[in-house]
Order: C-alpha cells, then sequence, then structure tokens
C-alpha cells in the first residue's frame, strides 16, 4: 500500500490536470520492417496449430448465429485460436468480446480447498502459462492492456495476469476504422496505435508490412524467419511503405471525426459535478445489464465466490462482475451505496475517465467503441463524452 | 409520427403523465427514450428500427424510471403481450400507466441503422412471423397507419424443428457448444420485461442454488432455469437475444417452449391480462395425466 | 483482556505484505480458531493464530487495518482486526451474522481452521497521537475497530493523555466486550461512559439511557488537545459528527473507520470505491475533513 494519503491525492488533484497522457510506455520505433504475405500468413498460421500452440487471432464466430433476424451481413467475428488460415477473419468486424479474456478470463481459479483430518489444504492454481502469440488483434484492445496493467499491480502484483502477460506475444493489425462509434484518437490512441504490442501488422499489397517493437516480437518473427521476408530497399520498399501510411493517415483522419474532447475539462466536470441533473438523463435508459463491461477491453472488475465440488472440497473463482449490478455494491445489511441505476451509470463514467486517471494517469477506456454498439439500450458513449465536455465548456464560459 | 407526437403533447399538458417512454433517433440509430416535456415530444419516432420492448422499463424495480413519475409507454403489439403480463402478474396496476399503442408492420433484428430500413425475410425480426397484435387491443390511445404485414419468414420454427430432429447426444452438444460462450452476466435478465423479480434466483447466496460461475455447470443452471422460469410467460420479444454480447441463439429456447406451453395447455401468451396463464392459474379441470 | 502486553510492535508493513508462503495475493493464510467469545446473541469474536509457525512469528499490523476472512466453503468477509497490536501471536475479528460467510462462521468451533489475507488498509496514526488526551466513541459493534485503538493506547497508557470512552448499544444485551468494559470501568485511569438505547436497559442497569449522540453532548468532552476516535453504524457516525464539531473538535482530528462491500481487499475488483478513494487501500480510517471531500455515496 502506498503511504500516499487521501490529502496527498487531493492535492495532487491540481497537478492532475496536468496529466501527461503521452503513453509513458509507448513502444520506441520498430526494430525491424518485414513483409508477411497471405500465402506466408496461412502458412504461419498452420505451422503454430501443428506446434501445438496455435495462434489467437480473429476468426469468423464458429456459432449457430442469433435466431431473432440478423442478417447475413452481420456474422459476427471473436478472437479464439486458429487452426487455419480459413478462419481467420482480419479487418473483418471489430471481435464482439476484446482480449481481456485471455488474460482475465471470465472465471478463473484462484486454489482449491480441502478438508482432510482436522485441517484444510489450499492447493493454489498454477501461475505460469505456456507461451502464446495473438496475431492480428485492433489497436483498442491491446492497448488496453498495458493500462489495466497498472491497476493489477498497484502495490500488489496480480500473478494470475502478469504471468499470462508474461507469456503472450501480440501482433496488433493497423485498423481502417470500424464505424462510428469508435474514438481510439479521442483518448489518446490511434487506429494504428503500438501500445502494448510487441508487433504490428499492417494491409499492404500481397499481404502485411510487420513492423517488430520488442524482444518478445523479434524473437516471434526469429522462430519463423523463412515466412517473412525483408522489406526490399528502393522503390519496392518505399511503394510498400507509402501503402502503410496511406491506410493508417486515412484511418486516423476517419476516427478523428467520431469524437473529440477536453480531458482535463472532462475530468474536472466529473469531479464537480456528482450530483448534476445529467445523471439522471442517462439512468433510466440503462438495462444495469452490464454488456458494456462484458465487451469493455478495459473494465476488470470481479467478484470472489467460493463453490464447493464435493464433500470437504472445492474452490474459490474469480468471475467477471460489473459496476452495473444492482447488487455490486449492496451490504449484507440491505444497505446499497449506490441505490439506482443513475448512481451506477454515473460510476462506470467516473471510473473510467476520472478515477482511473487520477490514480494511474490513464483513462480507462481505449475508444474500441463496443459498449456503444452492444448497449440494447442505445447507450452511447461518444455522445456522452460529447455532452459532459459541452458542460463542461458552457460552464467555463459562464465563469 | 405526428399522431404519436401530438398524443404525447396532449398527454403531458393535461398532466395526464408525467413522462413518455418512447423512442427516439440518435446518432447510432433508434433507442428508448424518455419524455418529460411537451417541447421534446418531437423526438419521438416510430419506424423498423423500434425494436426495443419499452415494457422493460416498467419494472418497479427500476427507482430511476418511476422517480420520473407516471408514464405513458409506447407500445408495439408484441410489447403490449408484455406489459399484459406484468399486469396478469400484479407488477403493475392497469390506471398507474397510460398504452400509447401503435400500429405495427414488424421490426427489424438490430434498432442501429441511421434510416429506417425497408423490411425483407433476411432481415425482419423472427418474432414478427405469425403476428396477431400488429394492432394492439389492450391500449388506451391508438396511434399510427395501418401497416402492411411484415415479410414472411418461419427462420426461427425451421430451426427449432432441425434442433428437434437430432438425437439427444447431438443436441446436448449443440447447447454445450452455444452455452460455453456465457459469462454470465445476466443482460439478457435485465433486457426481459418479465425478469422482474427483486431478488433474482441467481443472487440467492443461502443456499446459493445456481453457480454464477461461467463454466458448462453454471451456464447450463442458470440458462435453463431462466427458461422454465419464462415458460408460459415469455412473449417472444427477442430482446434477452439482442442483448446477449456472446450471440447465444436463446430465441430457440424460448421458442420451443412456447411451442411445449401451447402443446401441453392450448395457451399462447396474451394481450389480455385477464386471461389466465397456465402457470400461476389453478382450475379444477386441470390436466393432470403428467401424474403417474 | 487476557494476555499481558508485549513491547511496542516495531514499524511494521502498512500495506504491501510479505508475499505468502504459496499462491497468489488471493490465497489465505491459514489460521486456527483458539477461542469465541458469544458478545451478544448475534456476534461472535473469534480468536485465530496462524497454523504455520514461521507465519505467526513474523505477522504484524498496526490499528485501523482490516483483513480478509476465509470461511472455505462459504467465501470471504472483510472484518476489522479488533485485537491491539501490541498484543502478540494471535488475531481476533469480532462478527455479527448477517449474511452467508457470517452465517457460516456460526458454525465454526475451536479448532477449525479458517483463512486470513492481510492487513490491508491505512492505519489509526497512534504514534502520532502520543501526548494527547483521547475520545473513543462508539456505537454497537462499531465498538470492534475502536477496541482495537483502546488497548494499544492502554497497554502503552504512559504515552497518552485523559482517556474518555462513550459506548452505546441498542440494549444491554446487544453491549459487545462485555467484559472489558468492566475492565475499563474499574481503571482510575480511563473514563467510561455506556449507554443503552431508551427502552434497552435492565432493571439493575446503573449505566446510561439515552442513544450515544446526546450521551455524548452530556459527557461534554474537551477539545484541547484531543482527538476523537468514532465508529458505528451510519446513523450515529452522522449525528455524532456534527456534536463533535459543536464541542470545538477539529475537522482533522476526528478519526473514523468507514466500510463498504468488498472482495479483493487490494483495489482491484473495483468494488470499494467511494468517489476516486478506495477503502480498502485508501481507507478505511478516514479524518472528518476527509469524509467530507467524499461525494456521498456509501
Amino acid at each position: 500500500m502506498s503511504d500516499e494519503t487521501i490529502d496527498d491525492r487531493v492535492e495532487g488533484a491540481a497537478e492532475a490536470e496536468t496529466i501527461d497522457f503521452a503513453n509513458d510506455d509507448d513502444v520506441a520505433a520498430p526494430r525491424r520492417r518485414l513483409l508477411l504475405t497471405h500465402e506466408a500468413l496461412a502458412a504461419l498460421v498452420a505451422e503454430l496449430a501443428a506446434a501445438g500452440t496455435p495462434a489467437v487471432a480473429p476468426a469468423w464466430a464458429g456459432d449457430a448465429g442469433r435466431a431473432a433476424g440478423a442478417t447475413a451481413a452481420a456474422r459476427e467475428t471473436e478472437y479464439r485460436t486458429v487452426s487455419g488460415a480459413a478462419e481467420l477473419a482480419f479487418g473483418e468486424r471489430l471481435p464482439r468480446l476484446s482480449l481481456k479474456q485471455f488474460f482475465l478470463p471470465p472465471t478463473e481459479v484462484l486454489f482449491s480447498w480441502r478438508r482432510s483430518g482436522g485441517g484444510v489444504e489450499l492447493v493454489s492454481a498454477p501461475t505460469t502459462f505456456e507461451d502464446q502469440v495473438v496475431l492480428g488483434a485492433r489497436p483498442c484492445d491491446v492497448a488496453a492492456l498495458p493500462i489495466v496493467d497498472k491497476v493489477m499491480n498497484w502495490d500488489y502484483a496480480d500473478e494470475l495476469w502478469n504471468a499470462r502477460r508474461a507469456a503472450t506475444t501480440i501482433f496488433g493489425l493497423s485498423c481502417g476504422v470500424e464505424d462510428d462509434s469508435c474514438f481510439c484518437s479521442a483518448v489518446f490512441l490511434e487506429p494504428a496505435a503500438s501500445r502494448g504490442s510487441d508487433g504490428r501488422l499492417t494491409p499492404v499489397e500481397g499481404g502485411y508490412l510487420v513492423e517488430t517493437f520488442t524482444d518478445k516480437g523479434e524473437a516471434f518473427v526469429a522462430g519463423h524467419d523463412a515466412l517473412f521476408t525483408e522489406l526490399a530497399a528502393g522503390a519496392d520498399g518505399a511503394a510498400l511503405d507509402a501503402q502503410a501510411e496511406g491506410f493508417r493517415a486515412a484511418a486516423r483522419e476517419r476516427v478523428a471525426a467520431n469524437l473529440q474532447v477536453d480531458h482535463g475539462r472532462l475530468r474536472d466536470w466529473l469531479d464537480h459535478h456528482f450530483d448534476d441533473p445529467f445523471w439522471a438523463s442517462l439512468g433510466p435508459r440503462c438495462n444495469g445489464c452490464g454488456v458494456c463491461a462484458s465487451v469493455c477491453p478495459t473494465c476488470h472488475c470481479f467478484d470472489i465466490v467460493d463453490e464447493p465440488e464435493s464433500v470437504g472440497r472445492g474452490v474459490r473463482r474469480r468471475n467477471w462482475d460489473t459496476c452495473q449490478t444492482c447488487v455490486f455494491t449492496l451490504h449484507a445489511s440491505g444497505h446499497n451505496p449506490r441505490q439506482d441505476q443513475n448512481a451506477r451509470f454515473r460510476q462506470r463514467v467516473e471510473h473510467k475517465f476520472l478515477i482511473y486517471p487520477l490514480k494511474f494517469g490513464d483513462v480507462l477506456c481505449t475508444g474500441c467503441g463496443r459498449c456503444s454498439r452492444a448497449c440494447p439500450t442505445g447507450q452511447d458513449l461518444a455522445e456522452i463524452l460529447a455532452d459532459i465536455d459541452a458542460l463542461a465548456a458552457a460552464g467555463e464560459a459562464a465563469s | 409520427m405526428t399522431e404519436l407526437q401530438d398524443t404525447a403533447r396532449r398527454l403531458l399538458d393535461e398532466g395526464a403523465v408525467r413522462v413518455v417512454i418512447g423512442w427516439e433517433g440518435g446518432r447510432l440509430g433508434a433507442r428508448p427514450a424518455f419524455v418529460t416535456s411537451a417541447a421534446d415530444c418531437d423526438r419521438l419516432i416510430f419506424d423498423t428500427r423500434c425494436v426495443h420492448n419499452l415494457a422493460t422499463f416498467l419494472n418497479p424495480r427500476r427507482s430511476q424510471v418511476a422517480g420520473l413519475g407516471k408514464a405513458a409507454v409506447v407500445v408495439k403489439g408484441c410489447d403490449a403481450k408484455a406489459v399484459a403480463g406484468l399486469l396478469r402478474e400484479a407488477q403493475l396496476e392497469r390506471d398507474g400507466v397510460v398504452l400509447i399503442g401503435v400500429r405495427c408492420g414488424g421490426v427489424v433484428g438490430e434498432p442501429s441503422a441511421l434510416e429506417p430500413p425497408a423490411l425483407t425475410a433476411e432481415n425482419v425480426s423472427s418474432r414478427c412471423w405469425g403476428c396477431d397484435v400488429r394492432e394492439p387491443g389492450s391500449v388506451d390511445v391508438l396511434v399510427g397507419e395501418a401497416r402492411p404485414e411484415p415479410p414472411v419468414t418461419a427462420a426461427l420454427d425451421e430451426r427449432v424443428a432441425a434442433l428437434d430432429a437430432l438425437s439427444p447426444a447431438e443436441r446436448l452438444a449443440f447447447w454445450t457448444k452455444e452455452f460455453s460462450r456465457c459469462t454470465q452476466c445476466y443482460a439478457c435478465r435485465q433486457a426481459c420485461p418479465l425478469c422482474f423479480c427483486e431478488r433474482c434466483i441467481v443472487e440467492k447466496t443461502e443456499p446459493q442454488w445456481i453457480e454464477t460461475s461461467p463454466h458448462p455447470r453454471g451456464n447450463f443452471a442458470w440458462n435453463l432455469t431462466r427458461a422454465q422460469h419464462l415458460a408460459g410467460r415469455c412473449v417472444g420479444c427477442g430482446e434477452c437475444e439482442r442483448a446477449c454480447p456472446v450471440g447465444i441463439p436463446l430465441g430457440l429456447i424460448n421458442r420451443k417452449l412456447q411451442q411445449v406451453v401451447y402443446e401441453l395447455y392450448g395457451y399462447t401468451v396474451s394481450e389480455d391480462p385477464t386471461v389466465p396463464a397456465p402457470i400461476g392459474a389453478y382450475a379444477t379441470d386441470d390436466t393432470q395425466d403428467f401424474i403417474r | 483482556m487476557t494476555g499481558t502486553p508485549t513491547a511496542q510492535a516495531g514499524p511494521a508493513t502498512t500495506g504491501a505484505q510479505a508475499s505468502p508462503q504459496t499462491g497468489t495475493i488471493y490465497q489465505p493464510d491459514l489460521v486456527i480458531v483458539e477461542a469465541i467469545v458469544d458478545e451478544t446473541p448475534d456476534t461472535r469474536t473469534y480468536r485465530l493464530r496462524f497454523a504455520d509457525a514461521a507465519k505467526a512469528a513474523s505477522f504484524s499490523f498496526r490499528a485501523g487495518q482490516f483483513g480478509e476472512y476465509s470461511v472455505f466453503g462459504a467465501g470471504e468477509s472483510t472484518f476489522c482486526i479488533a485485537s491491539p497490536p501490541t498484543r502478540t501471536g494471535y488475531l481476533e475479528c469480532t462478527v455479527k451474522a448477517a449474511g452467508k460467510v457470517t452465517g457460516g462462521l456460526r458454525e465454526v468451533d475451536v479448532g477449525d481452521v479458517l483463512g486470513f489475507r492481510g492487513p490491508y488498509g491505512n492505519v489509526f496514526p497512534v504514534e502520532e497521537w502520543q501526548g494527547r488526551n483521547l475520545l473513543f466513541i462508539a456505537g454497537g459493534i462499531g465498538l470492534a475497530p475502536v477496541r482495537c485503538v483502546i488497548w494499544n493506547v492502554l497497554d502503552r497508557r504512559d504515552s497518552y493523555g485523559e482517556v474518555t470512552i462513550v459506548y452505546g448499544a441498542r440494549s444491554v444485551a446487544d453491549l459487545v466486550y462485555k467484559r472489558e468494559l468492566e475492565e475499563w470501568a474499574a481503571r482510575a485511569d480511563v473514563r467510561l461512559v455506556v449507554t443503552v438505547d431508551p427502552g434497552g436497559e435492565t432493571p439493575d442497569w446503573s449505566g446510561e439511557v439515552g442513544y450515544v449522540t446526546p450521551v455524548v453532548e452530556q459527557t461534554a468532552p474537551r477539545p484541547d488537545n484531543a482527538v476523537a476516535v468514532l465508529c458505528g453504524p451510519p446513523i450515529v457516525v452522522k449525528l455524532t459528527l456534527p456534536v463533535l464539531e459543536g464541542l470545538g473538535f477539529a475537522d482533522d482530528a476526528i478519526f473514523t473507520t468507514l466500510e463498504n462491500r468488498m472482495k479483493c481487499g487490494v483495489g482491484k475488483c473495483g468494488r470499494c470505491n467511494i468517489g476516486s478513494v478506495y477503502v480498502c487501500k485508501d481507507g478505511p480510517v478516514f479524518t472528518a475533513a476527509q469524509i467530507k471531500t467524499l461525494p456521498q455515496e456509501f
């Protein structure tokens, strides 16, 4: 636990106005630049699967599909291990869940207990994991990971999260912007952000420009050397470079149009308008379903439960949870500090755009837009942030 | 649309209600709206994107809605059936809500389009097939022009039949695979107008009847228990499945149970709250052939 | 309270605990129930000692900190450490049966094995209070965290000025630590006022009758060079704070301990925050001045 008292934090809030969000662990310039053709990518995926270490990649969802009138074009994608290129869905729809499930699984055993003799034996969950590679993840999903690393290492190190992080090598895929719900550029990222990634793929003619950023990225490429070719010098290489940069630049421009906010002003408004009637304009529409938290790359709240498995033995698990449910903060006495959805929805926005920045210097959001797309009642986070920023600006103008 | 907006305006001006719950068009499509002033009534729309079952907002536990005051709620026929369910099960007083019915020609599966799409056999919601309440009858006001019948799609019943044709082992494998994605987020429950329990069975801890952990055992327990609790009550609005973030085809289970209830009791969910449902009503001549 | 105080516990870790012998930060150490005392019909005090001798020898904490206590099979629950840091070799918690885990605790016998994770949270700055007069106010089971500080102080009596304790409960039966109340009453260097709510007295009750707040007013403690420690049900805290201010106590001289629904205890599960403050990490000890800066969400 840090020795920082609440007074220090309150004093520090003035400094928080000038939090430097330039991603402090942003990667340096690419170390190597290579070409990976579509054929080579297929071979890579097959090679990894054959070795028993299949890659995690965006793939066409293999499920039955929704019953209630989904159109054919609405076929969904998901991140999962793939055994062949036919499954890959690079650059298709944003996978419905983020990468979070690979680092904080929806359910995870913490330890098991067994009563024996007069006592109890505990067996801890393993904290080493097989190496895994993620290929073609969206930058908004990848950047979420170093952001959540901060709370997972706030004085106490979460060994399970950290071990999964250490075992995973991640290659992002420069994004062409999903739709009007994204706003990565409004939260200090961009569609080709490299934050958190060990390497990055960018679509070019014939395949992908591949850049490596870290030792892990280098090691992965070295392990599959034959499939990557050095970028040719001269006109050919320059042409591919130009293509890649053209792709990235167009994406940046597209997403920037979706939202721009002043984060200092936003935080200030959130810090001083806890009881503002604005929250009562959002709460009624909210179902309290927590789909936003399920699909969110940065939401990490969890529940801890004991689960008997047989007489005298069982496990303790942690499971995904969400501040949006009515029982999240319910005391055993029946007292509930957040009594209605106005309060619970406010908590979500404040956690992401005020509390996490104050405590960790990062917005707890990567602008992927999933919450807005998935929300059954149409809560639109970009619109909400724009509305708050407008209120804040009006407040500034008035004073 | 003007008739809907005028009706809403009149109700608010007269003080008959304090809020009109309807739909509005947003940046990302249609969504529920809570209109509290007459001046805002021109936000209200009704078109093929108006999928949402607004009866869900009448759940008395939603204190942030109840706190807005007496409501008028805009309902399609399927939504009106859900309101009837709430009335039937004593969650609402009839004079505690004003129902504005809309004549409906069907809706699409997803509300997110900038312009209302024309309905086709591919995009129409499966709830619309065989709809018998395109003009809701149990409402206080009925607005809107008569609309043509929605395009026919029997896709849902065909898929249920295909599942029925499987062997039990194959069917188990199907659902094991579908439920493997469930994270027990309970969005299905929150979206459902008839899941209104103050404390859901899955939230009861002494004892923990249903495991909350999203593993196969817990997921089967949760999904099947919820399906059972809705048997005879589910209006087939599809909101549960639309809410599910991982696309579990809950509509297949609910439709199957609707068929089973019909076979056993000759009952389909009625828009008339005085028509008793098989579960929750007792008659001395109820069949007892299941007692062996 | 039985057991003699040991030498002052050295500067203890206030937070990042030495990692447990095995397992993750979510895995508890095993503790054995040494003794159980029925405080009231629904409240018990459990005395626990670590099963592992090395852990028992190295464990220390400071007043104000809490732990996550496991009843394997039922779950984990958050309770303050109710015994003082000056008494080593065991730790105590005082628990009212309210839900699944606390209900499960009622089934526990001496000799049973439970789990403990901690100590977590921040501390009452007891060392800084040396030389000052201390006022302790508690309601009901709120006496548990305060009792930890009281014994911490009484075990170092010479370092502190006047000690005044005002404690109230709904009825005589609901008073916790009844034997210790008698011990404190018998001490010449402690002023103890015990009260029960009107209607809660028994025919032979010789203490005060009245709610805690007016009894504090009647007791009229002086604010000079004084620190107040206050804990109880939210209503008691809410009503007593203005009384203390009226008596001249400065906001930063009034300390309380908050509770909120918790699970992980280490700032990760996202559940216990009040605004930007996480009760498990930035608290649970707060001054009245700090509480005033918090949004009213607790």
